[in-house]
């Protein structure tokens, strides 16, 4: 058996070696000296480094924030896509290149942005503080500015599969007596999980590493809001450089486990048509 | 069902596609659309589904106007040229799709569900690949699967966009001769459109040949390729010569100088409709020349040069040529036996 077998695209040696020193240099270099710090730690601080109270909130934290902003972009990235692709109006150029925004910005400038808008006194916080709503300083914040970061992914996995969906089909489900709903939720919204899936896998993975952008809305309340990656930050500026490696470990795997599951979703709601 | 349409205009911008069109396809017919690209006859096949609204004009399934009511509730089964499947369901689910989608009171049950669609699968032949996925399936195989889709939820009225427009040569003529079947065996009253002349007159009843926006002639293809009503039906449809020349004192005269002198009428002759002959024989005959010879086929074919330099095409029978020993280069004396002079 081998690997190598004869094709038409040439140069298959040479692109996998450069793919793999790269993967290298760039990811598992540096993942495998985080496994190193970590690994002559020992077992008893390495237990007591990840599983400190404060540590376990801002895990679920962190997680549950990602989680919820993904699935946020998940409906409303479809919704942007599809008025993007379906609908000519004025602007919509405009529009389009507003998406990519987030992922230009630094993510401070977000950050205080975001704080200054939904501050108790800020041009949004102001209106919704009557009805008890508080967004900056609770998770809620932590939400809005990881679906602001979140906002491309969604949107541009979207975008050209919807773009590829013949209009005949939705046609042929129309002509065969099924409503709109049925035909969205029956024939358009299959075509389009797969590249949904894409998105909010990428958006729930920006999320989790997020930092920047959050520090500032969230408040930083231990045990309340305060996100892993600022309590690896803070462990770096106490010289706890294991604890630190500890933490993010823990995070690498728990994404990874994650990324993995939604990968294998995606292969199989894939395989069935895959082969055009 | 009856098909009416009436006074059905349409324009897409400043382009008309159709210019005040009438129809009416009997009911249990089968009718053909059959015109250039262009011509306008998808634009009156989805304007009759409910796919397109006409600016101006009615389409009546028995009597009853439908020009405003819903696509879904019109009961109409429409075939796409791409057949249009759903990608993601096997060829089971993509049948079933109209029965499962009905709302609740008038869904039939599982296991009706299951048998109709197993009934359509054989009709259509695919029963044994119920649980392949479109893109597992040939092209014709494909349009089969679309034909059981739109069949399966017992439309009134069958409409088909070129069905066998993007198949290769031998899976049309098969798919050709199967939908006539299929009809004589269903009796659906169904619309197809064609550029394709042949696939026309091999599978309608009455076909309605359009052109630019209008229905240029409707009659069964007999009458349709012998007694076509103007020059544009008689270029379109079967092979023709053009000639320009004019009927004097009854008899036919093509040569250059009637075709240069006042104004020339437009002279149409089937390449089976020549006598061929090696003396002049009568007033009407001319004198070409021998360019091609292909007697492979049914009928020889022989390209001519006629005297004042323009190309005929001319059928004739096996034994013709060879009482003749037509060869190329020779001279021979042509005359056409029947013609239409518009």
């Amino acid at each position: 058996m081998s690997i190598r077998r004869h094709s038409v695209i040439p140069g298959f040696g040479l692109a996998s070696g450069v793919a793999v020193t790269y993967l290298s240099l760039l990811v598992l270099i540096p993942f495998t000296a985080l496994f190193l710090r970590v690994g002559n730690m020992g077992w008893g601080p390495f237990m007591e480094a990840v599983l400190s109270p404060r540590v376990i909130a801002s895990y679920k934290l962190s997680l549950g924030a990602s989680l919820a902003g993904a699935l946020l972009n998940v409906v409303f990235g479809l919704v942007v896509a599809w008025v993007l692709v379906r609908y000519p109006f004025p602007g919509r150029r405009f529009l389009d290149a507003i998406i990519d925004l987030p992922l230009a910005l630094p993510t401070a400038v977000a950050g205080v942005t975001l704080t200054t808008l939904y501050s108790p006194t800020g041009w949004l916080g102001r209106f919704l503080e009557p009805y008890g709503v508080h967004v900056a300083f609770t998770p809620l914040g932590i939400v809005i500015a990881l679906t602001f970061i979140g906002l491309p992914f969604v949107v541009r996995t979207v975008q050209p599969v919807l773009t590829d969906l013949e209009g005949e089909v939705e046609e042929a489900a129309a002509c065969l007596g099924a409503g709109r709903w049925y035909t969205f939720t029956r024939v358009v919204l299959p075509t389009l999980t797969p590249a949904l899936l894409t998105g909010f896998a990428l958006a729930f993975a920006r999320a989790l590493g997020e930092y920047g952008s959050v520090v500032f809305i969230s408040g930083n309340m231990p045990m309340k809001t305060e996100i892993a990656p600022l309590l690896i930050m803070t462990k770096l500026e106490q010289y706890d450089y294991q604890g630190a490696a500890a933490i993010a470990l823990v995070m690498l795997l728990m994404s990874f486990m994650l990324l993995l599951g939604i990968n294998l979703l995606q292969w199989w709601s894939g395989k069935r048509y895959a082969s055009k | 069902m009856k098909i009416e349409v009436r006074n059905i205009t349409k324009r897409f911008g400043t382009f008309t596609a159709l210019d005040n069109v009438s129809m009416e396809v009997p009911s249990g017919t089968l009718v053909a659309l059959l015109g250039p690209s262009g011509s306008g006859k998808t634009t009156l096949l989805r304007i009759i589904a409910g796919l397109e609204q006409a600016d101006a004009g009615n389409v009546l399934l028995d009597e009853v106007d439908c020009t405003q009511r819903a696509l879904r509730e019109r009961g109409v089964g429409f075939v796409f040229q791409h057949y249009a499947l759903f990608r993601h369901m096997n060829v089971f689910n993509n049948v079933a799709f109209g029965l499962k989608a009905r709302p609740r009171g008038t869904r039939p049950e599982k296991v009706e569900i299951h048998e109709r669609v197993f009934r359509l699968l054989r009709l259509v032949q695919l029963d044994q690949f119920h649980d392949r996925y479109p893109s597992q399936l040939s092209g014709g195989q494909r349009q089969r699967v679309a034909l059981a889709r739109a069949l399966a939820i017992e439309p009134r009225v069958l409409l088909l966009d070129e069905p066998f427009g993007s198949l290769d040569a031998q899976v049309r003529k098969e798919l050709r001769r199967w939908l006539r079947r299929l009809h004589d065996e269903l009796h659906i009253t169904s619309v197809f459109v064609t550029h394709d002349q042949e696939e026309a007159m091999e599978v309608a009843d009455n076909v309605a040949v359009m052109d630019a926006g209008h229905i240029e002639q409707t009659g069964t293809p007999e009458a349709v390729y012998h007694h076509p009503s103007n020059a544009f039906v008689h270029k379109f449809i079967g092979d023709v010569n053009l000639f320009r020349g004019r009927m004097v004192n009854g008899s036919l005269r093509l040569d250059q100088k009637e075709a240069e002198s006042g104004r020339p009428n437009e002279v149409f002759v089937r390449p089976h409709s020549f006598r061929l002959t090696q003396a002049p024989d009568g007033p009407d005959c001319f004198q070409a020349t021998v360019e091609h010879i292909n007697p492979a086929r049914p009928l020889v074919k022989v390209e001519l040069l006629s005297e004042w330099g323009g190309a005929v095409q001319v059928d004739i029978p096996h034994q013709t040529y060879q009482e003749l020993q037509l060869e190329r280069g020779m001279t021979i004396y042509v005359t056409p036996t029947q013609f239409k002079v518009f």
